[in-house]
């Protein structure tokens, strides 16, 4: 009679464990089946009125249905908890081509990433960095660099004025003036900075910027003047890049020559297509020369120009120039616009 | 400058150049800019007239396709005849046109290419003024004249057979400001001597007799030499042809005879040079002197100018009380030669460079004239040209020579025959130059270029350079002159022995200011910033926008938006956000992340922009270096919208911590703003903003522009904004040469307290944090905020503030009891010097 029972409820129980659809009905039909007052339990308390014969019998029966039952619901158990598993994981999944949470982009501007790069080339060969003031006396932009009042050369350059004798300086030439008086010979330095020119149009801006190079030391050549530029170049616009200097006339220098560079993309080629340098083959990138022995006098130096043989080179470079043909920038004036759809290209 | 091609020809045989003008006047283009002319341009005048040649009409029939046109035969005197499909009505068989052939390319750009019009080929189109561009309009073809030839190309009909070159003079070849001049130029490049032939009418006509007009000089070394010619029974009238086409080359225009003469003089020669109406010179006299102020001037241009003292002036009357001319700049409008003029007085003067140079810039007159005067023109030129200038004048307008006189100042003779003498080594050129030049070719190249080389007893050079080369005075101008006439290409390329080793960064402050300010753009590139460049001048109404003022101001400003020097970058970046925001269009959050790192400027304390003694060091200027930034927009740049969010103070707060961080600056502290305290405060909303204190100094500024002023600019969102001293910052940053030390970590393990603390609103975060590190020393080391509420939940006025307090030792673990106690203490304190509660 229990054994009958035994079955009865052991596969009753079965099949209510296939049934079960969730962890909490399994839990429920494991505590009604199985627990302290469950019915498996309920069962083997009526052990007592079973005959001994019968005892063991009922009781191994009764083991043999618990363990079958825990089975079958350790195994639905581990069954059902997959399937909520499977279940999380499906309502888990991302679209991944949604857009992601980055962090803003910031950049630097071309003048000072371009800046950056002749710095760092002419670092390569021993150059130091000076820098001076934007706003200069009168005496240290022209005068003291071979530029007399009243004389034509001035107006290479339209000078703003910010006072008597005192200018938005045009070229950071004073700052190799200040340099030269300040230290001694030898001397290599860079001044890089901001310069103000009283011109406004596609190709010209109010204030851009500049980086000078000096070099003064016994002996120094004009061949030493190509050879750096000719460095220079091929740093910056690759190993193939030459450089031609033409005679010209700056002040502070003499000889003085405009340098130019071969069109690193047409790479004298001479296409009348190449957008950098319109068929020359040639793009007009700086202006450099053998530094003015009045400058010498103008810093102290003038003994030893004439007694121990000082010269020196200098030149100067726009560093928009270089920043435009660099990345390709059409107008001058996307500079100083502070237009985000700009500045965030570099 | 312009040149003509075929007036320079006639100066230089420049037939060694090429096989054809067109080819010679490339091949001197290239010499020139070789040689340190630089051409700008080469423009032939024939251009757009290739291919474009007389015809004469044979035939004329009407279109079998269309009523309104015809079908010509044309004859270009040889070969077959051909077919041609035109529109015009004007012409007859057996007129003259000009017929464009397959492939010209008409001035006005129109290709000619083989067509067929209404079914029929036509080869060709036959020509209007119009398409020519010699009219505006015309109507119907260009007839030609009955005897033109037949097949003769367009640009000879038209004379139009010169090309003109535009040369971008340097302002030391002075010498070159004349046709004559390149002429020597050129001829020094290809071995040959520049020609000219001159008649002495001017010279065989001195001391002729009685002068009508006496001249005289009465300006020192500023008015050296003046020489005059009288001339009677000029005929004034239009110059003929060559005289008109000439000119137009050069893109002057031909006013008469006489004046032409003058123009002419000046182009070929260089040196300006002016006709008077010798009717209109009064008192028979005619001087140069010094202005007197006040007097009133009237020029040939038609204005008039008050004269100030300083500028020379040609003068006539007996005493030479009336100026007649602005000496080396313009004539006056006084003795100006008209049509009815039949004397001429011709003069060709000297004057000082820095005078004409004032004279021109002061009276806002730059002329021709001036500008070779101020460049200073040969001082023993003057003969030639007035040579010339008398030549043409009888040449072209007749009469005949009354009186030639020449005046010049005792010192002249002097000056003219103490020419520079520059001494050098002949062998130092090429080690100057760092190119091979043996002494022998030096030499050469020089006295080609009419240098005298002397040679002294002990291998020395003294070279004397000619009148003309005022360029010339040092042995590094005669170096210049040697590598350009070899050609810059034969420099070799060497690289520098660099003698004595590169200096570290460390010793110069200028290489780290620079390597400084490079970190903190990369700090804040990296925080997503884009840095800017804003111009440093501004307009007052910029200025006066934001409360600022600048006693720094431009004298002679690009425009009023120009004036000033900025005293802050902030207005510029607000503006380049307003700027932003005007092109943006759409419903998005437009993200603006910028910075500044640039000088501001200002009056150093007690001075103005006046440059000091101390050669020329100072200005009275202070430049301020000044680091700004701004913020505006979603606080990320993509993401869904419920993730991207907005900017606010915290934000801002971030990018300033994590720039200081980076440059570790010592000493920073952030703080609520009070009144008055910066001078931007005012910019600034006084509940969002916080000032930077560096040490005992203030050094900055952030947080939100003030909601009246973002309404007062329609700005499109709230904009975060700050300005820190840049200077000051530098000056405390840990630069680039020191380098971060190690610093070990707790290896015992830490515990933590939460308090959740009830404080009042004068209670700040910092306060909370100062005084638990101070009460739980030496245990508590970190303290922090994790969460406040402020609400329903708590008392009106009141905050709970979650606070977490993080307790170790280096050396040991900790006994709770220890940090029990701490607690306490930190709890008392917090009780006694803030009045805060526990929440319950």
């Amino acid at each position: 009679m229990i054994i009958e029972n035994l079955k009865l409820i052991g596969e009753k129980t079965l099949t209510e464990v296939a049934e079960a659809s969730t962890l909490a009905t399994l839990d429920e039909v494991r505590v009604r089946v199985l627990g302290k007052k469950g019915a498996l339990s309920e069962i083997l308390k009526g052990l007592g009125s079973a005959s001994p014969a019968e005892r063991p019998v009922i009781g191994a029966a009764a083991n043999e249905w618990k363990k079958k039952l825990e089975t079958a619901l350790d195994e639905r158990k581990v069954s059902l908890e997959q399937i909520v598993l499977d279940a999380k994981i499906r309502d888990e999944r991302s679209d991944v081509s949604l857009p992601s949470r980055m962090p803003h982009r910031g950049s630097l501007h071309p003048i000072t990433q371009t800046t950056r790069k002749l710095v760092k080339i002419f670092s390569r060969i021993g150059f130091d960095l000076n820098t001076g003031p934007e706003i200069e006396s009168e005496y240290l932009n022209f005068d003291a660099v071979n530029i007399p009042a009243d004389h034509p050369a001035r107006d290479m350059q339209d000078t703003f004025f910010a006072g008597p004798g005192v200018v938005l300086r045009t070229h950071t030439t004073p700052v190799q003036i200040r340099t030269m008086k300040s230290e001694k010979w030898p001397v290599r330095i860079l001044s890089p900075g901001a310069v103000y020119r009283n011109d406004s149009d596609a190709t010209h801006s109010p204030m851009f910027h500049q980086i000078e190079g000096l070099w003064i030391d016994r002996g120094v050549t004009m061949s030493d003047l190509k050879g750096t530029l000719s460095f220079f170049a091929r740093e910056l616009f690759g190993s193939e890049t030459k450089i031609r200097l033409r005679p010209s006339y700056f002040p502070f220098v003499e000889p003085g020559a405009e340098v130019d560079v071969s069109c690193f993309l047409c790479r004298l080629k001479i296409s009348p297509t190449c957008k950098v340098c319109r068929g020359s083959g040639w793009i007009e990138i700086l202006g450099a020369g053998m530094v003015h022995p009045r400058l010498f006098e103008a810093v102290g130096y003038g003994d030893a120009y004439l007694r121990e043989g000082l010269t020196g080179f200098a030149f100067g470079i726009g560093i928009e120039r270089v920043a435009m043909l660099l990345h390709e920038i059409p107008d001058l004036r996307l500079m100083y616009d502070g237009d985000v759809r700009f500045l965030s290209q570099f | 400058m312009k040149i003509s091609f075929n007036w320079l020809s006639e100066l230089v045989d420049l037939s060694t150049l090429g096989a054809t003008p067109a080819v010679r006047a490339e091949k001197l283009a290239e010499l020139l800019t070789r040689r340190g002319l630089e051409v700008e341009a080469v423009e032939r005048q024939d251009t757009g007239f290739e291919n474009v040649v007389s015809v004469q009409i044979i035939e004329k029939n009407p279109h079998p396709q269309a009523d309104r046109l015809s079908l010509c035969k044309v004859s270009l005197g040889q070969g077959d005849p051909l077919e041609i499909v035109c529109g015009a009505q004007n012409m007859k068989a057996g007129d003259k046109v000009v017929l464009a052939q397959i492939g010209a390319k008409l001035p006005n750009g129109l290709k000619i290419e083989l067509s067929k019009i209404r079914g029929v080929v036509s080869n060709g189109m036959l020509c209007s003024e119009e398409e020519l561009c010699l009219k505006e309009k015309a109507d119907g073809l260009l007839i030609l004249p009955a005897d033109t030839a037949l097949g003769v190309p367009m640009a000879k009909i038209l004379g139009r057979d010169d090309t003109t070159l535009t040369l971008k003079l340097t302002a030391n070849r002075a010498d070159c400001l004349g046709h004559f001049g390149i002429a020597r130029e050129v001829a020094a490049a290809l071995g040959v001597q520049a020609k000219r032939t001159l008649v002495d009418s001017f010279c065989k006509a001195q001391g002729l007799g009685n002068a009508p007009i006496k001249i005289s000089l009465n300006a020192g070394e500023k008015a050296p030499q003046f020489y005059g010619c009288f001339i009677e029974g000029v005929k004034v009238a239009p110059s003929p042809q060559w005289v008109v086409k000439r000119l137009e080359a050069l893109g002057a225009r031909s006013i008469n005879n006489v004046v032409d003469a003058s123009n002419l003089v000046l182009w070929e020669t260089g040196h300006p040079v002016h006709a008077y109406d010798a009717d209109k010179i009064q008192g028979g006299q005619l001087g140069v002197r010094l202005a007197r102020a006040g007097d009133e001037l009237p020029l040939l241009d038609g204005t008039s100018v008050k004269l100030t003292g300083e500028e020379l002036v040609i003068a006539d009357g007996r005493d030479l009380e009336r100026a007649i001319g602005l000496a080396g700049v313009m004539g006056g409008g006084n003795s100006e030669v008209s049509d009815s003029t039949s004397k001429v007085y011709l003069e060709c003067a000297e004057f000082d460079a820095v005078s004409v140079r004032r004279a021109s810039s002061l009276h806002l007159k730059k002329t021709e004239a001036s500008h070779r005067f101020e460049r200073g023109v040969d001082p023993q030129g003057l003969k030639a040209a007035m040579e010339r200038f008398t030549e043409l004048v009888l040449s072209l307008a007749g009469g005949k020579v009354v009186s030639a006189e020449i005046a010049q100042i005792p010192e002249v003779q002097g000056i003219s025959k103490k020419q520079p003498e520059i001494a050098c080594d002949p062998l130092w050129f090429e080690k100057f130059l760092g190119m091979k030049v043996s002494p022998e070719e030096a030499k050469t190249i020089l006295e080609g270029l009419e240098c005298r080389v002397e040679h002294l007893p002990a291998d020395g050079w003294n070279v004397s350079p000619p009148s003309y080369r005022l360029d010339l005075r040092i042995k590094e101008d005669l170096a210049e002159e040697i590598a350009r006439s070899l050609g810059y290409d034969k420099i070799e390329e060497t690289i520098p022995d660099l003698g004595s080793s590169p200096r570290s960064i460390g010793v110069s402050p200028s290489r780290q200011g620079f390597e400084l300010q490079g970190i903190a753009k990369d700090l804040l590139a990296a925080q997503g910033l884009c840095e800017c460049v804003n111009f440093s001048f501004c307009g007052k109404k910029r200025l006066e926008e934001f409360g600022f003022a600048s006693d720094v101001k431009v004298i002679n400003p690009l425009s009023e938006d120009h004036e000033f020097m900025v005293p802050s970058l902030l207005p510029g970046l607000v503006h380049n956000a307003l700027g932003n925001w005007h092109h943006h269009f759409g419903s998005e959050t437009l993200p603006i992340r910028l910075f500044e790192l640039r000088p501001t400027f200002a009056f150093q304390p007690g001075k103005t922009a006046v440059a000091s003694e101390q050669n020329g060091l100072e200005t009275g200027v202070q430049e301020n270096w000044k680091l700004s930034f701004l913020l505006s927009g979603p606080k990320f740049a993509s993401g869904l919208q419920q993730d991207l969010g907005e900017i606010d103070f915290f934000d801002l707060k971030a990018v300033v911590e994590r720039l200081f961080q980076g440059l570790g600056t010592k000493g920073v502290r952030i703080q609520a703003v009070s009144e008055g305290s910066d001078g931007a405060f005012h910019l600034f909303h006084p509940g969002q903003a916080a000032e930077v204190w560096i040490g005992k100094d203030r050094a900055g500024i952030f947080g939100l522009l003030h909601p009246a002023k973002n309404l007062a600019l329609k700005a499109r969102g709230p904009l975060w904004i700050g300005e820190l001293d840049w200077g000051m910052i530098a000056k405390l940053s840990r630069g680039v040469t020191a380098s971060p030390v190690f610093k070990p970590w707790p290896q015992f393990p830490t515990m933590e307290r939460d308090f959740a603390l009830l404080v009042g609103e004068a209670v700040t975060a910092d306060k909370l944090t100062q005084v638990a590190l101070k009460a739980g020393r030496p245990l508590a080391k970190v303290s922090k905020i994790f969460d406040i509420y402020r609400g329903k939940q708590v008392a009106q006025g009141m905050t709970s503030v979650a606070v977490r307090v993080i307790f170790y030792e280096d050396a040991r673990s900790l006994q709770e009891s220890e940090v029990e106690a701490a607690s306490a203490k930190i709890l008392e304190s917090w009780k006694k010097e803030l009045g805060v509660q526990l929440r319950s």
